[in-house]
Protein backbone atom coordinates (compact mmCIF):
# COMPACT_ATOMS: atom_id res chain seq x y z
CA UNK A 1 0.00 0.00 0.00
CA UNK A 2 2.25 2.36 1.48
CA UNK A 3 5.88 2.53 -0.29
CA UNK A 4 8.83 5.00 0.70
CA UNK A 5 11.93 4.72 -1.19
CA UNK A 6 15.54 5.98 -0.25
CA UNK A 7 13.61 9.28 0.18
CA UNK A 8 15.64 11.93 1.75
CA UNK A 9 14.92 15.24 3.24
CA UNK A 10 16.42 18.47 4.02
CA UNK A 11 15.21 21.50 5.92
CA UNK A 12 16.39 24.88 4.77
CA UNK A 13 18.04 23.54 2.26
CA UNK A 14 20.91 22.24 3.68
CA UNK A 15 20.20 20.52 7.18
CA UNK A 16 20.00 16.86 6.20
CA UNK A 17 17.12 15.45 8.38
CA UNK A 18 16.59 12.11 6.42
CA UNK A 19 19.24 10.44 4.22
CA UNK A 20 18.27 7.37 3.14
CA UNK A 21 14.67 5.95 4.42
CA UNK A 22 12.62 2.86 3.15
CA UNK A 23 9.96 1.30 4.24
CA UNK A 24 6.63 -0.37 3.23
CA UNK A 25 2.97 -0.28 5.20
CA UNK A 26 0.63 -3.28 3.83
CA UNK A 27 -3.36 -3.64 4.08
CA UNK A 28 -3.78 -3.66 7.86
CA UNK A 29 -0.48 -3.79 8.95
CA UNK A 30 0.94 -2.21 11.88
CA UNK A 31 4.46 -1.13 11.05
CA UNK A 32 6.59 0.74 13.61
CA UNK A 33 9.76 2.79 12.96
CA UNK A 34 12.59 3.21 15.61
CA UNK A 35 14.88 5.58 16.68
CA UNK A 36 16.21 7.49 19.02
CA UNK A 37 16.15 11.71 18.99
CA UNK A 38 16.62 13.61 16.18
CA UNK A 39 16.52 10.59 14.06
CA UNK A 40 14.07 11.83 11.26
CA UNK A 41 11.45 9.52 12.39
CA UNK A 42 9.18 12.93 12.33
CA UNK A 43 10.13 14.53 9.54
CA UNK A 44 9.68 11.03 7.61
CA UNK A 45 6.19 11.13 8.52
CA UNK A 46 5.83 14.78 7.86
CA UNK A 47 6.68 14.34 4.49
CA UNK A 48 4.46 11.81 3.83
CA UNK A 49 1.80 14.02 5.02
CA UNK A 50 2.75 16.78 3.19
CA UNK A 51 3.57 19.63 5.61
CA UNK A 52 7.14 19.88 5.59
CA UNK A 53 6.83 23.13 3.36
CA UNK A 54 5.62 25.29 6.40
CA UNK A 55 9.12 24.39 7.72
CA UNK A 56 11.25 25.26 5.14
CA UNK A 57 11.50 21.76 4.50
CA UNK A 58 11.62 19.35 1.21
CA UNK A 59 11.76 16.13 -0.31
CA UNK A 60 15.05 15.87 -2.48
CA UNK A 61 15.38 12.67 -3.63
CA UNK A 62 13.86 9.11 -3.60
CA UNK A 63 9.66 8.32 -3.88
CA UNK A 64 6.54 7.64 -1.88
CA UNK A 65 3.69 6.10 -3.34
CA UNK A 66 0.06 5.03 -2.09
CA UNK A 67 -0.93 2.10 -4.37
CA UNK A 68 1.53 2.67 -6.80
CA UNK A 69 0.90 6.68 -7.03
CA UNK A 70 3.02 9.26 -6.36
CA UNK A 71 2.93 11.39 -3.17
CA UNK A 72 5.20 13.43 -3.38
CA UNK A 73 4.03 17.06 -4.33
CA UNK A 74 0.49 16.38 -3.55
CA UNK A 75 -1.60 18.98 -1.05
CA UNK A 76 -2.18 17.98 2.43
CA UNK A 77 -6.14 17.99 1.82
CA UNK A 78 -5.16 15.44 -0.80
CA UNK A 79 -3.36 13.10 1.01
CA UNK A 80 -5.66 13.50 3.74
CA UNK A 81 -8.36 12.65 1.15
CA UNK A 82 -6.46 9.75 -0.45
CA UNK A 83 -6.78 7.70 3.13
CA UNK A 84 -3.43 8.69 4.97
CA UNK A 85 -3.31 11.00 8.05
CA UNK A 86 -1.08 11.61 10.45
CA UNK A 87 -1.70 12.01 14.55
CA UNK A 88 1.48 14.63 14.91
CA UNK A 89 3.88 14.02 17.71
CA UNK A 90 2.86 15.98 21.28
CA UNK A 91 -1.13 15.40 19.94
CA UNK A 92 -1.22 19.00 18.90
CA UNK A 93 -4.85 19.79 19.70
CA UNK A 94 -6.51 22.81 18.98
CA UNK A 95 -7.03 23.57 22.55
CA UNK A 96 -9.41 26.33 22.75
CA UNK A 97 -11.80 24.78 20.44
CA UNK A 98 -13.88 21.95 22.23
CA UNK A 99 -13.18 17.70 22.03
CA UNK A 100 -15.91 18.04 19.19
CA UNK A 101 -15.12 21.05 17.51
CA UNK A 102 -11.82 19.07 17.01
CA UNK A 103 -13.31 16.15 16.12
CA UNK A 104 -15.49 17.97 13.60
CA UNK A 105 -11.77 19.43 11.93
CA UNK A 106 -10.68 15.75 11.72
CA UNK A 107 -13.58 15.34 9.66
CA UNK A 108 -13.28 18.72 7.28
CA UNK A 109 -12.38 16.71 3.81
CA UNK A 110 -15.27 14.47 4.14
CA UNK A 111 -19.34 15.93 3.55
CA UNK A 112 -21.54 16.67 6.81
CA UNK A 113 -23.28 13.62 6.55
CA UNK A 114 -19.84 11.51 6.27
CA UNK A 115 -18.87 13.08 9.54
CA UNK A 116 -21.65 13.07 11.51
CA UNK A 117 -20.90 9.24 10.74
CA UNK A 118 -17.64 9.21 11.56
CA UNK A 119 -18.19 11.13 14.41
CA UNK A 120 -20.00 8.01 16.18
CA UNK A 121 -17.46 5.60 14.63
CA UNK A 122 -14.87 7.47 16.69
CA UNK A 123 -17.25 7.69 20.32
CA UNK A 124 -17.41 3.99 19.93
CA UNK A 125 -13.56 3.70 19.64
CA UNK A 126 -13.49 5.83 21.92
CA UNK A 127 -15.98 6.12 24.60
CA UNK A 128 -14.43 8.23 26.99
CA UNK A 129 -13.75 10.81 23.86
CA UNK A 130 -17.96 11.03 23.85
CA UNK A 131 -18.23 12.31 28.04
CA UNK A 132 -15.52 14.71 26.97
CA UNK A 133 -17.47 16.06 23.79
CA UNK A 134 -18.46 19.63 25.14
CA UNK A 135 -14.50 20.34 27.27
CA UNK A 136 -12.06 22.56 25.86
CA UNK A 137 -9.67 20.18 24.50
CA UNK A 138 -7.02 22.05 26.54
CA UNK A 139 -7.79 21.14 29.31
CA UNK A 140 -7.93 17.14 28.59
CA UNK A 141 -5.88 15.34 30.51
CA UNK A 142 -2.86 14.24 28.41
CA UNK A 143 -4.29 10.73 27.80
CA UNK A 144 -7.74 12.39 27.04
CA UNK A 145 -5.79 14.76 24.49
CA UNK A 146 -4.20 11.50 23.07
CA UNK A 147 -7.45 9.99 22.43
CA UNK A 148 -8.70 13.20 20.97
CA UNK A 149 -5.68 13.22 18.95
CA UNK A 150 -6.15 9.74 17.30
CA UNK A 151 -9.87 10.15 16.97
CA UNK A 152 -9.49 13.32 15.57
CA UNK A 153 -7.52 11.75 12.82
CA UNK A 154 -9.82 8.92 12.40
CA UNK A 155 -12.59 11.09 11.64
CA UNK A 156 -11.41 10.99 8.21
CA UNK A 157 -11.95 7.35 8.09
CA UNK A 158 -8.50 7.03 7.12
CA UNK A 159 -6.96 3.76 5.35
CA UNK A 160 -3.36 4.42 6.97
CA UNK A 161 -3.13 5.76 10.25
CA UNK A 162 0.36 7.56 11.23
CA UNK A 163 0.94 7.81 14.74
CA UNK A 164 4.03 10.05 15.83
CA UNK A 165 4.54 8.66 19.65
CA UNK A 166 1.26 8.46 21.16
CA UNK A 167 2.41 7.25 24.40
CA UNK A 168 4.53 10.29 24.95
CA UNK A 169 4.16 11.28 28.33
CA UNK A 170 1.40 8.98 30.00
CA UNK A 171 0.87 6.76 32.22
CA UNK A 172 1.27 3.14 31.53
CA UNK A 173 -2.40 2.31 32.12
CA UNK A 174 -3.29 4.94 29.23
CA UNK A 175 -0.94 3.73 27.14
CA UNK A 176 -2.03 0.22 27.04
CA UNK A 177 -5.26 1.30 26.42
CA UNK A 178 -4.56 3.44 23.93
CA UNK A 179 -2.77 0.55 22.44
CA UNK A 180 -5.43 -2.02 22.31
CA UNK A 181 -7.29 0.60 20.59
CA UNK A 182 -5.00 1.14 17.65
CA UNK A 183 -4.37 -2.94 17.58
CA UNK A 184 -8.67 -3.02 17.60
CA UNK A 185 -8.67 -0.59 14.63
CA UNK A 186 -5.91 -2.62 12.36
CA UNK A 187 -7.58 -6.01 13.13
CA UNK A 188 -11.52 -4.80 13.08
CA UNK A 189 -11.44 -2.06 10.49
CA UNK A 190 -8.56 -2.77 8.81
CA UNK A 191 -6.72 0.22 9.36
CA UNK A 192 -3.25 0.21 8.53
CA UNK A 193 -1.08 2.09 11.03
CA UNK A 194 2.26 3.36 11.08
CA UNK A 195 3.40 3.56 14.47
CA UNK A 196 7.03 5.70 15.74
CA UNK A 197 8.08 5.19 19.13
CA UNK A 198 10.59 5.63 21.67
CA UNK A 199 9.03 2.98 23.11
CA UNK A 200 10.37 -0.37 21.34
CA UNK A 201 9.07 -2.92 23.65
CA UNK A 202 5.65 -1.55 23.49
CA UNK A 203 6.02 -0.80 19.70
CA UNK A 204 7.30 -4.47 19.06
CA UNK A 205 4.80 -5.62 20.63
CA UNK A 206 1.70 -4.91 18.39
CA UNK A 207 3.84 -4.68 15.30
CA UNK A 208 4.40 -7.08 12.42
CA UNK A 209 7.50 -5.41 11.03
CA UNK A 210 9.68 -3.00 12.39
CA UNK A 211 12.39 -0.15 11.27
CA UNK A 212 15.14 0.98 13.17
CA UNK A 213 16.42 4.77 11.55
CA UNK A 214 19.62 6.34 12.93
CA UNK A 215 20.52 9.74 11.71
CA UNK A 216 18.40 9.85 8.97
CA UNK A 217 19.10 6.49 7.81
CA UNK A 218 17.07 3.37 8.15
CA UNK A 219 19.51 0.70 9.24
CA UNK A 220 17.91 -2.27 10.34
CA UNK A 221 14.64 -3.70 9.79
CA UNK A 222 12.90 -6.90 10.52
CA UNK A 223 9.56 -8.55 12.14
CA UNK A 224 9.60 -8.15 15.97
CA UNK A 225 10.93 -11.32 16.72
CA UNK A 226 13.87 -10.92 14.67
CA UNK A 227 14.80 -7.04 15.82
CA UNK A 228 13.95 -8.30 19.54
CA UNK A 229 16.96 -10.30 19.30
CA UNK A 230 19.41 -8.47 17.81
CA UNK A 231 22.29 -7.43 20.30
CA UNK A 232 22.40 -4.00 19.01
CA UNK A 233 18.91 -3.09 19.44
CA UNK A 234 18.42 -5.12 22.78
CA UNK A 235 21.14 -2.90 24.11
CA UNK A 236 20.04 0.46 22.64
CA UNK A 237 16.73 0.50 22.26
CA UNK A 238 15.09 -2.29 25.12
CA UNK A 239 17.81 -1.49 27.40
CA UNK A 240 19.41 -4.58 27.91
CA UNK A 241 22.34 -6.21 27.20
CA UNK A 242 24.32 -9.04 26.31
CA UNK A 243 24.18 -10.30 29.86
CA UNK A 244 20.47 -9.46 30.23
CA UNK A 245 21.33 -6.16 32.74
CA UNK A 246 20.00 -3.23 32.10
CA UNK A 247 22.54 -0.61 31.13
CA UNK A 248 23.77 2.74 31.44
CA UNK A 249 22.99 4.40 27.99
CA UNK A 250 25.73 6.68 28.06
CA UNK A 251 28.17 4.17 27.97
CA UNK A 252 31.18 4.30 26.09
CA UNK A 253 30.41 1.36 24.10
CA UNK A 254 26.90 2.57 22.78
CA UNK A 255 28.37 5.25 21.21
CA UNK A 256 31.18 3.08 19.55
CA UNK A 257 28.22 0.18 18.19
CA UNK A 258 26.38 3.38 16.71
CA UNK A 259 29.37 4.67 14.71
CA UNK A 260 29.78 0.85 13.41
CA UNK A 261 25.98 0.97 12.13
CA UNK A 262 26.43 4.44 10.52
CA UNK A 263 29.60 3.42 8.35
CA UNK B 1 -26.94 65.40 32.72
CA UNK B 2 -28.59 66.49 29.01
CA UNK B 3 -25.27 67.09 27.96
CA UNK B 4 -23.94 63.82 29.26
CA UNK B 5 -26.06 61.94 27.64
CA UNK B 6 -25.53 63.58 24.48
CA UNK B 7 -21.84 62.79 24.59
CA UNK B 8 -22.89 59.59 25.43
CA UNK B 9 -24.86 58.89 22.67
CA UNK B 10 -22.42 60.64 20.09
CA UNK B 11 -19.81 58.72 21.35
CA UNK B 12 -21.73 55.49 20.92
CA UNK B 13 -22.63 56.36 17.44
CA UNK B 14 -18.74 57.31 16.18
CA UNK B 15 -17.95 53.76 18.70
CA UNK B 16 -19.42 52.25 16.54
CA UNK B 17 -17.17 52.77 13.41
CA UNK B 18 -14.70 51.92 15.44
CA UNK B 19 -15.85 49.18 16.45
CA UNK B 20 -16.96 47.62 13.21
CA UNK B 21 -13.38 48.43 11.51
CA UNK B 22 -11.75 47.13 14.60
CA UNK B 23 -13.35 43.79 14.46
CA UNK B 24 -11.78 43.50 11.02
CA UNK B 25 -8.96 43.79 12.49
CA UNK B 26 -9.22 41.09 14.73
CA UNK B 27 -10.65 39.15 12.57
CA UNK B 28 -7.28 39.10 10.26
CA UNK B 29 -5.56 39.14 13.19
CA UNK B 30 -7.09 36.04 14.68
CA UNK B 31 -6.93 34.01 11.77
CA UNK B 32 -3.31 35.23 9.83
CA UNK B 33 -2.02 36.60 12.85
CA UNK B 34 -1.19 39.87 10.60
CA UNK B 35 -2.09 43.74 12.08
CA UNK B 36 -3.65 44.73 8.49
CA UNK B 37 -2.86 48.45 8.87
CA UNK B 38 -4.71 49.53 5.44
CA UNK B 39 -8.61 48.46 7.03
CA UNK B 40 -9.44 52.32 7.40
CA UNK B 41 -8.10 52.99 4.19
CA UNK B 42 -9.96 50.10 2.22
CA UNK B 43 -13.20 51.59 4.25
CA UNK B 44 -12.21 54.72 2.49
CA UNK B 45 -11.83 53.31 -0.43
CA UNK B 46 -15.12 51.68 -0.35
CA UNK B 47 -16.47 54.56 0.28
CA UNK B 48 -15.21 56.32 -2.49
CA UNK B 49 -16.59 53.71 -5.13
CA UNK B 50 -20.02 54.03 -3.42
CA UNK B 51 -20.06 57.90 -4.12
CA UNK B 52 -18.74 56.97 -7.89
CA UNK B 53 -21.01 54.57 -8.34
CA UNK B 54 -24.25 56.74 -6.41
CA UNK B 55 -23.52 59.70 -8.77
CA UNK B 56 -23.74 57.91 -11.70
CA UNK B 57 -26.78 55.46 -10.87
CA UNK B 58 -29.36 56.95 -8.21
CA UNK B 59 -29.54 53.49 -6.21
CA UNK B 60 -31.97 53.15 -3.04
CA UNK B 61 -29.61 53.14 -0.10
CA UNK B 62 -29.88 49.21 0.40
CA UNK B 63 -29.01 48.25 -3.08
CA UNK B 64 -25.80 50.84 -3.05
CA UNK B 65 -25.04 48.58 0.39
CA UNK B 66 -25.31 45.78 -1.65
CA UNK B 67 -23.14 46.48 -4.53
CA UNK B 68 -20.86 47.60 -1.77
CA UNK B 69 -20.70 44.46 -0.11
CA UNK B 70 -19.97 42.28 -2.88
CA UNK B 71 -17.63 44.88 -3.96
CA UNK B 72 -15.69 45.24 -0.98
CA UNK B 73 -15.58 41.36 -0.80
CA UNK B 74 -13.96 41.30 -4.23
CA UNK B 75 -11.88 43.92 -3.20
CA UNK B 76 -10.89 41.87 0.09
CA UNK B 77 -10.31 38.55 -1.93
CA UNK B 78 -8.05 40.67 -4.29
CA UNK B 79 -5.42 42.20 -2.04
CA UNK B 80 -5.09 38.98 -0.37
CA UNK B 81 -4.10 37.32 -3.52
CA UNK B 82 -2.26 39.97 -5.13
CA UNK B 83 -0.39 41.27 -2.10
CA UNK B 84 -0.76 38.94 1.31
CA UNK B 85 -0.63 35.66 -0.46
CA UNK B 86 2.76 36.38 -2.03
CA UNK B 87 3.81 36.70 1.62
CA UNK B 88 2.85 33.56 3.13
CA UNK B 89 5.64 31.77 4.68
CA UNK B 90 7.78 35.48 4.80
CA UNK B 91 7.89 36.39 8.58
CA UNK B 92 4.79 38.37 9.98
CA UNK B 93 6.77 41.40 10.50
CA UNK B 94 7.19 41.99 7.04
CA UNK B 95 3.68 41.29 6.19
CA UNK B 96 2.69 43.74 8.26
CA UNK B 97 4.73 46.09 6.62
CA UNK B 98 3.14 45.24 3.07
CA UNK B 99 -0.14 46.16 4.56
CA UNK B 100 1.50 49.55 5.87
CA UNK B 101 2.40 50.03 2.42
CA UNK B 102 -0.88 49.38 0.67
CA UNK B 103 -2.30 52.02 3.25
CA UNK B 104 0.10 54.40 1.61
CA UNK B 105 -1.29 53.50 -1.55
CA UNK B 106 -4.75 53.66 -1.23
CA UNK B 107 -4.85 56.71 0.05
CA UNK B 108 -2.54 57.97 -2.66
CA UNK B 109 -4.73 56.39 -5.04
CA UNK B 110 -8.13 57.70 -3.96
CA UNK B 111 -6.45 61.36 -4.28
CA UNK B 112 -5.55 60.58 -7.42
CA UNK B 113 -8.82 59.40 -8.62
CA UNK B 114 -11.14 61.35 -6.62
CA UNK B 115 -9.56 64.43 -5.85
CA UNK B 116 -8.45 65.76 -2.70
CA UNK B 117 -11.55 68.07 -1.65
CA UNK B 118 -14.49 66.79 0.82
CA UNK B 119 -17.18 65.56 -1.03
CA UNK B 120 -21.23 64.40 0.34
CA UNK B 121 -22.07 60.61 -0.19
CA UNK B 122 -25.55 60.93 -2.46
CA UNK B 123 -27.90 58.47 -1.05
CA UNK B 124 -31.49 58.85 -0.44
CA UNK B 125 -31.20 58.22 3.61
CA UNK B 126 -29.02 61.42 3.15
CA UNK B 127 -29.74 63.58 6.22
CA UNK B 128 -33.20 62.07 7.66
CA UNK B 129 -33.10 61.09 11.35
CA UNK B 130 -35.07 60.05 14.38
CA UNK B 131 -35.19 62.63 17.32
CA UNK B 132 -34.70 60.84 20.97
CA UNK B 133 -35.72 63.30 23.32
CA UNK B 134 -33.00 65.71 22.90
CA UNK B 135 -30.88 63.72 20.96
CA UNK B 136 -31.15 63.01 17.03
CA UNK B 137 -29.63 60.67 15.04
CA UNK B 138 -28.97 60.24 11.63
CA UNK B 139 -30.29 57.09 9.69
CA UNK B 140 -26.97 56.44 8.74
CA UNK B 141 -26.14 55.95 12.71
CA UNK B 142 -29.20 54.14 13.54
CA UNK B 143 -28.17 51.79 10.20
CA UNK B 144 -24.08 51.48 12.15
CA UNK B 145 -25.76 50.41 15.21
CA UNK B 146 -27.64 47.89 13.92
CA UNK B 147 -25.54 46.51 11.83
CA UNK B 148 -22.42 46.36 14.61
CA UNK B 149 -25.13 44.11 15.96
CA UNK B 150 -25.74 42.35 13.00
CA UNK B 151 -21.90 41.93 12.47
CA UNK B 152 -21.77 40.49 16.09
CA UNK B 153 -23.83 38.16 16.14
CA UNK B 154 -22.77 36.74 12.74
CA UNK B 155 -19.53 36.62 13.66
CA UNK B 156 -19.99 34.37 16.60
CA UNK B 157 -22.63 32.47 14.91
CA UNK B 158 -20.11 32.35 12.20
CA UNK B 159 -17.23 31.28 14.23
CA UNK B 160 -19.03 29.09 16.43
CA UNK B 161 -21.59 27.10 13.93
CA UNK B 162 -20.14 26.88 10.36
CA UNK B 163 -17.56 24.31 9.63
CA UNK B 164 -15.24 27.02 7.91
CA UNK B 165 -15.89 29.66 10.76
CA UNK B 166 -14.79 26.45 13.71
CA UNK B 167 -12.03 25.69 10.69
CA UNK B 168 -10.90 29.44 11.00
CA UNK B 169 -10.38 29.31 14.93
CA UNK B 170 -8.78 25.95 14.19
CA UNK B 171 -6.25 27.51 12.02
CA UNK B 172 -5.88 30.52 14.32
CA UNK B 173 -4.98 28.10 17.19
CA UNK B 174 -2.51 25.80 15.44
CA UNK B 175 -2.02 26.47 11.41
CA UNK B 176 0.46 23.19 10.93
CA UNK B 177 -1.90 21.18 12.16
CA UNK B 178 -4.98 22.76 10.17
CA UNK B 179 -3.18 21.79 7.16
CA UNK B 180 -2.44 17.96 8.46
CA UNK B 181 -5.94 17.34 9.04
CA UNK B 182 -6.66 18.50 5.57
CA UNK B 183 -8.10 22.24 5.99
CA UNK B 184 -7.71 24.87 3.66
CA UNK B 185 -5.82 27.27 5.17
CA UNK B 186 -5.32 29.72 1.84
CA UNK B 187 -9.01 29.47 1.72
CA UNK B 188 -9.51 30.56 5.50
CA UNK B 189 -7.30 33.45 5.13
CA UNK B 190 -8.85 34.36 2.12
CA UNK B 191 -12.07 34.67 3.58
CA UNK B 192 -10.73 36.51 6.91
CA UNK B 193 -9.60 39.18 4.41
CA UNK B 194 -12.68 39.18 2.52
CA UNK B 195 -15.16 39.60 5.55
CA UNK B 196 -12.73 42.23 7.09
CA UNK B 197 -13.10 43.95 3.65
CA UNK B 198 -16.40 43.82 3.87
CA UNK B 199 -16.98 44.93 7.15
CA UNK B 200 -14.84 47.61 6.32
CA UNK B 201 -16.64 48.41 3.12
CA UNK B 202 -19.89 48.67 4.69
CA UNK B 203 -18.63 50.75 7.86
CA UNK B 204 -17.73 53.04 4.88
CA UNK B 205 -20.22 53.87 3.41
CA UNK B 206 -22.42 54.56 6.93
CA UNK B 207 -19.44 56.70 7.69
CA UNK B 208 -19.49 58.64 4.67
CA UNK B 209 -23.38 59.40 4.61
CA UNK B 210 -22.92 60.78 8.06
CA UNK B 211 -20.53 62.36 8.04
CA UNK B 212 -19.21 63.12 4.32
CA UNK B 213 -15.99 61.99 2.25
CA UNK B 214 -12.63 63.56 2.80
CA UNK B 215 -8.70 62.23 2.19
CA UNK B 216 -8.28 61.69 5.96
CA UNK B 217 -10.97 59.54 6.35
CA UNK B 218 -8.31 56.68 6.61
CA UNK B 219 -7.30 58.26 10.37
CA UNK B 220 -10.68 56.65 11.44
CA UNK B 221 -8.76 53.35 10.85
CA UNK B 222 -5.97 54.43 13.27
CA UNK B 223 -8.16 56.08 15.85
CA UNK B 224 -10.27 52.26 16.31
CA UNK B 225 -6.85 50.61 16.87
CA UNK B 226 -7.17 51.10 20.59
CA UNK B 227 -10.43 49.29 20.28
CA UNK B 228 -8.91 46.37 19.06
CA UNK B 229 -5.86 46.29 21.46
CA UNK B 230 -8.35 47.00 24.28
CA UNK B 231 -10.53 44.21 23.64
CA UNK B 232 -7.30 41.98 22.67
CA UNK B 233 -6.08 41.78 19.54
CA UNK B 234 -7.35 38.51 18.66
CA UNK B 235 -10.90 38.79 20.13
CA UNK B 236 -13.34 40.10 17.87
CA UNK B 237 -16.07 40.70 20.24
CA UNK B 238 -13.84 42.39 22.12
CA UNK B 239 -13.05 44.78 19.12
CA UNK B 240 -16.87 45.93 18.58
CA UNK B 241 -17.64 46.30 22.60
CA UNK B 242 -14.21 48.22 23.01
CA UNK B 243 -14.87 50.06 19.87
CA UNK B 244 -18.08 51.36 21.42
CA UNK B 245 -16.09 52.15 24.70
CA UNK B 246 -13.42 54.30 23.34
CA UNK B 247 -15.98 56.45 20.93
CA UNK B 248 -17.70 57.01 24.17
CA UNK B 249 -14.30 57.83 26.49
CA UNK B 250 -13.19 60.19 23.68
CA UNK B 251 -16.61 62.33 23.84
CA UNK B 252 -16.62 62.16 27.65
CA UNK B 253 -12.83 63.16 27.79
CA UNK B 254 -12.98 66.26 25.47
CA UNK B 255 -16.43 67.59 26.37
CA UNK B 256 -15.73 67.49 30.41
CA UNK B 257 -11.60 67.51 30.40
CA UNK B 258 -10.80 69.40 27.24
CA UNK B 259 -10.52 69.95 23.69
CA UNK B 260 -7.29 68.12 22.38
CA UNK B 261 -7.49 65.13 24.63
CA UNK B 262 -10.45 63.28 22.26
CA UNK B 263 -7.69 62.02 19.89
CA UNK B 264 -5.36 60.68 22.77
CA UNK B 265 -7.47 59.38 25.37
CA UNK B 266 -8.13 56.22 23.72
CA UNK B 267 -4.30 55.58 23.89
CA UNK B 268 -4.00 56.49 27.28
CA UNK B 269 -6.62 54.24 28.38
CA UNK B 270 -4.94 51.17 26.46
CA UNK B 271 -1.39 52.41 27.87
CA UNK B 272 -3.62 51.44 31.34
CA UNK B 273 -5.08 48.28 30.86
CA UNK B 274 -2.64 46.56 29.36
CA UNK B 275 -0.30 47.00 32.79
CA UNK B 276 -3.07 44.96 34.02
CA UNK B 277 -4.18 42.32 31.13
CA UNK B 278 -1.72 42.44 28.63
CA UNK B 279 -3.85 40.05 26.58
CA UNK B 280 -6.70 42.75 26.51
CA UNK B 281 -9.70 42.95 27.66
CA UNK B 282 -11.10 40.12 26.12
CA UNK B 283 -7.82 38.46 24.33
CA UNK B 284 -7.12 34.70 25.06
CA UNK B 285 -4.77 33.95 27.28
CA UNK B 286 -2.42 31.32 26.17
CA UNK B 287 -4.32 27.63 27.14
CA UNK B 288 -1.81 25.82 29.78
CA UNK B 289 -2.78 22.95 31.74
CA UNK B 290 -0.53 22.59 34.88
N1 LIG C 1 11.97 22.53 11.22
C1 LIG C 1 13.22 22.07 11.24
N2 LIG C 1 14.24 22.83 10.76
C2 LIG C 1 15.50 22.38 10.78
N3 LIG C 1 15.87 21.17 11.22
C3 LIG C 1 14.92 20.36 11.70
C4 LIG C 1 13.55 20.78 11.73
N4 LIG C 1 12.82 19.77 12.26
C5 LIG C 1 13.71 18.79 12.54
N5 LIG C 1 14.96 19.13 12.21
C6 LIG C 1 16.15 18.31 12.35
O1 LIG C 1 15.97 17.13 11.64
C7 LIG C 1 16.43 16.01 12.37
C8 LIG C 1 15.34 14.98 12.54
O2 LIG C 1 14.30 15.52 13.32
P1 LIG C 1 12.96 14.75 13.63
O3 LIG C 1 12.05 15.67 14.32
O4 LIG C 1 12.48 14.10 12.39
O5 LIG C 1 13.50 13.63 14.64
P2 LIG C 1 12.70 12.52 15.42
O6 LIG C 1 13.27 11.22 15.01
O7 LIG C 1 11.26 12.70 15.26
O8 LIG C 1 13.13 12.83 16.91
P3 LIG C 1 12.28 12.77 18.28
O9 LIG C 1 12.26 11.36 18.70
O10 LIG C 1 13.05 13.62 19.20
O11 LIG C 1 10.93 13.31 17.97
C9 LIG C 1 16.95 16.54 13.69
O12 LIG C 1 18.34 16.65 13.59
C10 LIG C 1 16.35 17.91 13.81
O13 LIG C 1 17.21 18.79 14.46
MG1 LIG D 1 9.75 13.18 16.44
Amino acid sequence: MLNVNNVQIVYDNVIEAVRDASLTVDEGQIVTLLGSNGAGKSTILKGISGVLYPEEGDIIGGTITLDGENMIGRKPDEIVRSGVVLVPEGRQLFEPLTVEENLMMGGITRNRSAAAEALEYVFSVFPRVKEKRGMIAGYLSGGEQQMVAIGRALMSRPRLLMLDEPSLGLAPQIIAEIFEAVTDLSKQSNVSVLLVEQNAELALSIASYGYIIENGRVVMDGTPAKLMNNEDVKEFYLGFSESGNRRNMRDVKHYKRRKRWLS
Amino acid sequence: MDYFILLTVSGISIGVIYGLIGMGYALIFKATSVVNFAQGEVMMLISYMAFSIASSWSLPFWSLLGVCVVLSGVVGLLIERIFIRPMLGQDVFSTVMVTIGMAVMIRAVVVLIWGADPMVLPTDIGDSGVEFGMVFLYTAQIYAIGFLAVCVFGMWAFLRFSRMGVAMRATAARETTALLMGINVTRVYALAWAIAAVIAGVSGVLLGTIYGLGPDMWTQGLRAFPAVILGGLDSVFGAAISGILIGVLENLSEGYIGHGLKEISGFLVILVVLMIRPYGLFGTPEIERV
